[in-house]
């Protein structure tokens, strides 16, 4: 039997983001988890924090293998600049890493983002949204800057609500 | 004058003409050694998991001596801290308290049964250690780049100094256990290569900084250890000639020869030479690293030290090392995997028995065991892990001797004559081909070091020489000649079948067979898909690669190279990548078709795939003769692929065993 195209194309297509959708509920699910086992005190932001830290650093450890110091300090930034984008391209956004305007310098921009979306589905507020994938950043670089001694930073610099425009983050070595 | 502990004369052995360099004195320390042959200390996983040696152990050893003839014969690493973040391995022999010395002496004893000199080996393996506990130590707290590590505690200064004088009280047992050498394991990111690398060393105080700074803990562990033996023991240190650490900035290869001067201003006998570590991303020791790539390394070496320099990594024949030892670029000619593969290698060599060598594939299999907790075992050596078991090492002669028919003169069906035969039967091997070897002489055509795989044949056709197995080549066994020989056993090595397609157009003009492919029998298109992404598929698949052809690889395994140990599958898996071969894992051919075929995954999806050829690599057990023998009532037995397609491993461990049972 011949191949329809258009029938794979788009079950494969409604499969990937069914899965995608997945990520999100089941974050915020397990959010919601975590502050009823926390108690009526718990303050979800710091939830939402800690979270991303564990995160961020799982994330990093995978970060370690795949990157290496062969093509010197730039291209090094670089591709763990694309890294991070990637992150955010799994989970369903649009992301690129690109050179800033100062030597040591990433600037990753995700036009499209599903997180908002999702936290809105679950009355999270935006600015928790932000202030995490920050967090997971950051909490990224702990164990790649001591690995390949580099001091590095990661900070939001631009966050759209609801994911319209553009999220941008600055990744670049300190001094 | 230097101490000789045994008195060796090789000057009647053909060996010590052909390979003189091999058998000439050498003096190390105070110490004289008749030759220049040297099992290095290796990891087996054979000790009881707090450390006490077993009999499995020691009868290993007493083999691997008996190997050496006269030469170094060391023991694996023992760690030496009670708190076992030190060692690296469930099965590591201990040396913490003097409870171990009667265990170890057992080693040393075994080892001056076989008149060779029993060599000790300190190792604490650092940030690849504390297999058994939860934190391991080194010099700094690095995040560990592979997972199956776990993570680092920075050592204090105390600590340190604990660490010394571990070493120094655990050579101080080994020496009581009746030990001649002391080595110092500082390699592939144990503790002291720890210490050494600027990778992993970021202290500031004054076990870090410089390449001096980095070496102090070493330093004062050799003169610790120096003077704990005494001047009769010499005492030598296995260093990283090259860590291959570069993508992490690690040391540079004129701070690796540093490391080497400092330890012999330190007072080290000797050096043994290495390079690499487990976290490295370059590959050392597999198949696709040529015999004695490593080997100007050692030349590096000796221009830069006195003392003598000894090395392994690829020098599986005696050839390159012999030559090279004559030349004054190595003293001291290292084995360890060849000397797992066959524990006699060097005696072979020496009494002009080569071609009863059975050589090391570098498949690794012996590694990847060790990191998954397992004991040691061999792809090639049946024997290895049973030394003390004497049903394998030397089985009893057969008391019913029976005429034997092998189908088949691949490596199951070799392996099994040649055992059967010593035991007394009377064996006759039929093969359908006009040449030994079965399915070997296909698959030695792939690329990377596939080629060593045919030293297997020749062990086993050796062997069965000597033991006077019968060949009736270019001979097809049909249930006629069965029922005209009417032999007492039969044993079927016949090699898989090739089962036809059985997708849609499975019988299509494009759809040829991996053996034709891979002898040239059948000619192939420029855009290819191999069907199975097991072992035969993979090498298929880079052997057309490699000619420019355009390769697609799908198969029912959920990943390419399932039935490959993983310490060699990466190199496979990089090398498809380098080679732009494309693999669908987790699927299968539904159809093949005049454009190529269509492809459908194990969730149903369905894409159609470009090609001129489908070579099926798939294979399936080989009933043939069975029944016929059956009806006969002749005792049967089906090994290797015919039974279950598998591997070369499984051809040759099936071959041996059935061998000693019939």
């Amino acid at each position: 039997m011949p191949v329809d195209a258009e029938k794979e194309i788009t079950r494969l297509w409604r499969a990937l983001h069914g899965a995608q959708d997945e990520i999100g509920k089941t974050y915020y699910r397990w959010r919601q988890v975590a502050l009823e086992l926390a108690g009526p005190g718990a303050k979800p932001l710091e939830v939402g924090l800690r979270a991303a830290e564990v995160f961020g650093k799982e994330i990093g450890k995978g970060f370690l293998p795949r990157l290496n110091w062969l093509k010197g300090e730039d291209a090094f930034l670089m591709n763990l600049g694309r890294s991070l984008a990637d992150i955010w391209g799994t989970e369903g956004g649009i992301a690129v890493a690109e050179k800033g305007a100062h030597p040591g310098e990433v600037l990753i921009r995700c036009t499209r983002d599903p997180w908002p979306s999702w936290a809105k589905e679950y009355g999270v507020p935006m600015e928790e949204v932000a202030l995490c994938r920050e967090r997971m950043f950051q909490a990224v670089l702990e164990d790649v800057s001591v690995f390949f001694r580099i001091p590095l930073k990661i900070e939001l610099v631009k966050a759209i609500p609801r994911g319209q425009g553009e999220t941008v983050l600055r990744l670049y070595k300190t001094a | 004058m230097a101490r000789l502990l045994y008195e060796w004369d090789y000057s009647q052995y053909p060996g010590a003409k052909s390979y003189p360099h091999l058998f000439k004195p050498i003096q190390i320390g105070n110490l004289s050694v008749p030759n220049r042959i040297k099992y290095a200390a290796t990891e087996d996983n054979f000790n009881t998991h707090d450390g006490f040696i077993t009999d499995a152990d020691v009868a290993y050893m007493r083999e691997r001596a008996k190997g050496v003839v006269g030469g170094l014969c060391f023991m694996q690493g023992v760690y030496m801290d009670p708190g076992r973040q030190g060692q690296g391995y469930v099965g590591q022999a201990a040396c913490w308290d003097d409870q171990f010395i009667p265990g170890l002496k057992r080693i040393a004893d075994a080892i001056h049964a076989e008149r060779a000199v029993a060599g000790f080996q300190l190792m604490d393996c650092g940030r690849v250690g504390a297999v058994e506990v939860d934190y391991c130590h080194g010099p700094s707290a690095v995040p560990q780049r592979l997972r199956i590590f776990k993570p680092v505690q920075e050592m204090s200064k105390a600590d340190i100094q604990d660490v010394v004088q571990q070493h120094v009280a655990a050579a101080r047992r080994g020496v009581a256990a009746g030990f001649d050498m002391m080595e110092i394991s500082g390699i592939v990111g144990y503790l002291i290569s720890n210490f050494i690398s600027s990778y992993t060393n970021r202290r500031t105080d004054e076990y870090g900084g410089d390449i001096r700074g980095r070496m102090r803990m070493v330093v004062e562990i050799i003169q610790g250890v120096k003077q704990a033996c005494g001047p009769d023991i010499p005492v030598g240190i296995r260093l990283c000639s090259e860590e291959l650490l570069d993508d992490v900035r690690g040391n540079t290869p004129e701070e690796s020869m540093q490391t080497y001067q400092i330890a012999e201003e330190a007072g080290a006998d000797y050096i043994s030479c290495t390079l690499g570590w487990q976290e490295s991303i370059y590959p050392v020791i597999s198949r696709d690293i040529p015999m004695g790539n490593w080997i100007h390394l050692a030349k590096r070496a000796k221009q830069h030290v006195k003392i003598p320099i000894q090395m392994a990594y690829r020098l599986f024949k005696p050839g390159l090392p012999n030559e090279t030892i004559g030349a004054g670029e190595l003293d001291i000619w290292e084995m360890c995997r060849s000397m797992i593969a066959d524990p006699l290698m060097p005696k072979k060599v020496l009494e002009g028995r080569e071609n009863e060598i059975r050589h090391c594939v570098a498949c690794n299999l012996c590694l990847a065991r060790l990191f998954r907790d397992a004991p040691m075992t061999c792809y090639i050596n049946p024997v290895c892990a049973h030394e003390s078991n004497p049903e394998f090492t030397d089985p009893p002669p057969a008391q019913d001797k029976k005429r034997i028919m092998i189908v088949g003169a691949g490596p199951a069906g070799l392996e099994c004559a040649y055992m059967a035969a010593r035991r007394g039967h009377e064996v006759h091997v039929y093969d359908q081909r006009s040449g030994i070897g079965g399915t070997l002489n296909e698959a030695r055509n792939a690329p990377y070091g596939d080629d060593e795989l045919w030293t297997c044949i020749e062990y086993q056709q050796a062997m069965c020489a000597k033991t006077g197995v019968q060949f009736h080549l270019g001979t097809a066994v049909t249930e006629q000649l069965l029922q005209d020989e009417l032999p007492d056993t039969v044993v079927l090595a016949t090699g898989p079948v090739y089962p036809q397609l059985t997708a849609k157009g499975g019988d299509h003009k494009k759809v040829v067979y991996l053996l034709d492919v891979m002898n040239g029998k059948t000619p192939v298109g420029g855009n290819v898909v191999v069907y199975g992404n097991r072992k035969p598929g993979i090498g298929c698949a880079l052997h057309l690669a490699k000619q420019g052809k355009k390769v697609t690889l799908v198969g029912r395994e959920k990943s390419a190279g399932f039935d490959v140990n993983p310490s060699f599958k990466w190199r496979y898996l990089i090398y498809m990548r380098q080679a732009g071969i494309n693999a669908y894992n987790g699927c299968d051919i539904e159809e093949v078709t005049d454009e190529g075929v269509i492809v459908r995954s194990y969730d149903g999806y369905r894409w159609p795939v470009a090609c001129d050829t489908v070579i099926v690599s798939e294979r399936e057990a080989n009933a043939s003769l069975k029944q016929a023998a059956l009806s006969e009532g002749i005792e049967l037995f089906v090994i290797g692929d015919a039974l279950v397609p598998r591997n070369l491993s499984s051809a040759v461990h099936d071959g041996y065993r059935i061998g000693m049972r019939i």
